[in-house]
């Protein structure tokens, strides 16, 4: 008998999978209501939209689900939202995906943790349950949520899961709104509670169209000073742009419109049975209720992830790839085209190589570049950066909390165009 | 405690086995089983155990089972059903089959 770590097994199983087309991992959303108005948030919808409740997979789909999923080989599944709690069958989903033997990790925002769910979680533990915390106080938390009263039960339910030792880890979404508190969030992480803590600056449109999480998004300058204030985030981005700019040209070059491992070992399947290549890239997905989960992934995901790109962007020779967060589901999003480069996030990238002194070799027209018109720009923060004129401790909070209700450009709604509601 | 040879064992209810390749690999699925932060993985014979498991079994039903598969002598097949078995009960994954408890003084 071998016994293996969870890293030593997921590492050996993809070794052995190493060039397949092996669907091992999904992400399954139970639903999209939330008690949480978060401003950020891609996808949330209110708890009391019927129409959403009734558009859901039942209980016994998701088992059917699973039971195929078990015979296509898939090994970790992530529950998301929406809040997964939200769903009061929600426990009976999640046990019978740990009785087929699924390594389970769930993310929650916390704030309907109860005693009984956590000392059921604790007889049933997850591989892992992930927390995002918004704030580190009160007013910092209930300004991005919306919702009075959450920041308190979102500390009791981290509180819940801690007592009785569950494989929690918190995170956080940096928004212009909480960005002054992601190192007190850090701190209360890693030194009070001794968990992993992570942040994630990205932020996207809506999957309805609406524009309006943009109005809390940091700036370029901003998100890249609080990556690099990270322990190790220097010299974490050093590593990979070593690893880019050592490999060969042409060597991360594809032809799909798709790159990532979406649709390749992880997949998506949302809250109304739909398939796609993940959660935030929803303009194609396929309906699993009928076809059945094994012949959309065999058939018209496999299309989807094999589709030639008809373009060749400033993406295609880009040498920086990993600095950057581009992505086909973040063109789809930002611009309703997988293929088109999304500005923010090639700003950051060629930030972040000015901030770790890497050049960035020619990759077609790119206003970041040496000679583009937004160069100087990034030389300037970089430097303001570096110099830590810009010093991410002495952050205070914004002056309006609400952004959002002061822009109403960016707080439309979703264009309803898209089949997302 | 030592196994003994006519204990029924059983496959523990709080663990759950995926078959991939060929391989079965245990997976913890409740509290205070096994390691929660680890997997098991069997060859062979440790999958024919386990699928032995699937029902009450003493070692030597489970060791005549080997001897006679693997065409091994009687002898070495208990004894490397002993280490086996043993293992897997020092970790939780198979228990005493309910009602087969053994009492001694």
């Amino acid at each position: 008998m071998e016994q293996l770590t969870y890293g030593a097994f997921s590492a050996d199983l993809h070794q052995r999978h190493s060039g397949q087309r092996v669907p091992l991992q999904v992400s399954i959303e139970v639903t999209r209501r939330c008690p949480l108005e978060c401003l950020h948030c891609y996808n949330n919808l209110p708890m009391s939209d019927a129409d959403a409740r009734r558009r859901e997979l039942s209980k016994d789909e998701h088992f059917r689900i699973l039971d195929e999923l078990v015979e296509m080989g898939c090994f970790w599944v992530l529950y998301t939202g929406g809040e997964i709690f939200a769903r009061r069958d929600f426990l009976e989903i999640y046990t019978y995906a740990k009785e087929k033997g699924f390594l389970v990790t769930l993310f929650t925002n916390g704030t309907i943790m109860t005693e009984e769910i956590a000392d059921y979680l604790a007889e049933w533990p997850p591989f892992a349950i992930e927390i995002t915390l918004y704030g580190r106080t009160r007013e910092t938390y209930e300004a991005l949520t919306a919702i009075p009263g959450s920041y308190d039960r979102c500390l009791r339910g981290i509180r819940l899961l801690q007592e009785r030792k569950l494989p929690l880890k918190l995170k956080t979404v940096a928004t212009s709104v909480n960005k002054h508190e992601v190192l007190a969030m850090r701190q209360f992480a890693e030194q009070e509670l001794g968990v992993e803590f992570k942040m994630d600056g990205q932020i996207n449109p809506r999957i309805d169209c609406s524009q309006s999480p943009l109005a809390v998004r940091l700036s370029p300058e901003e998100l890249v000073a609080l990556d690099m204030s990270a322990p190790k985030g220097v010299s974490e981005y050093r590593r990979l742009a070593k690893h880019d700019l050592e490999s060969p040209p042409g060597l991360s070059h594809t032809d799909t419109v798709y790159f990532c491992g979406g649709g390749m070992k992880t997949f998506a399947i949302n809250a109304y049975g739909e398939m796609g290549i993940c959660v935030i890239s929803q303009k194609e997905t396929f309906s699993v209720r009928g076809a059945g989960t094994k012949r959309v992934w065999e058939e018209s995901l496999l299309e989807l992830r094999t589709r030639k790109r008809t373009q060749v962007t400033k993406c295609v020779e880009c040498r920086i790839k990993s600095l950057c967060g581009m992505c086909p589901a973040n063109g789809e999003l930002e611009n309703g085209d997988r293929e088109s480069p999304v500005e923010f996030l090639c700003h950051a990238a060629h930030l972040r190589a000015a901030v770790i002194g890497s050049e960035v070799p020619e990759h077609g027209e790119c206003d970041f570049c040496a000679g583009g018109s937004r160069y100087e720009e990034v030389v300037e923060s970089a430097r303001r950066i570096v110099t830590k004129e810009i010093n991410v401790e002495s952050w205070s909070g914004p002056a309006q909390v609400l952004p959002i209700l002061n822009n109403p450009a960016a707080a439309t709604a979703g264009c309803s165009s898209c089949g997302s509601h | 405690m030592p196994m003994m040879k006519d204990e029924k064992l059983i496959r523990s209810r709080a663990v759950v086995a995926r078959v991939v390749g060929g391989e079965t690999l245990v997976v913890p699925v409740r509290a205070r089983v096994g390691d929660l932060a680890s997997i098991y993985s069997f060859n062979g014979t440790g999958t024919l155990i386990w699928s032995l498991l699937d029902s009450p079994k003493s070692i030597s039903e489970i060791s005549a089972a080997v001897s006679q598969k693997y065409e091994v002598a009687p002898e070495q097949a208990e004894h490397d059903v002993m280490e086996f078995v043993g293992e897997m009960k020092g970790v939780g994954l198979v228990e005493v089959a309910a009602g087969m408890e053994m009492t001694g003084d």
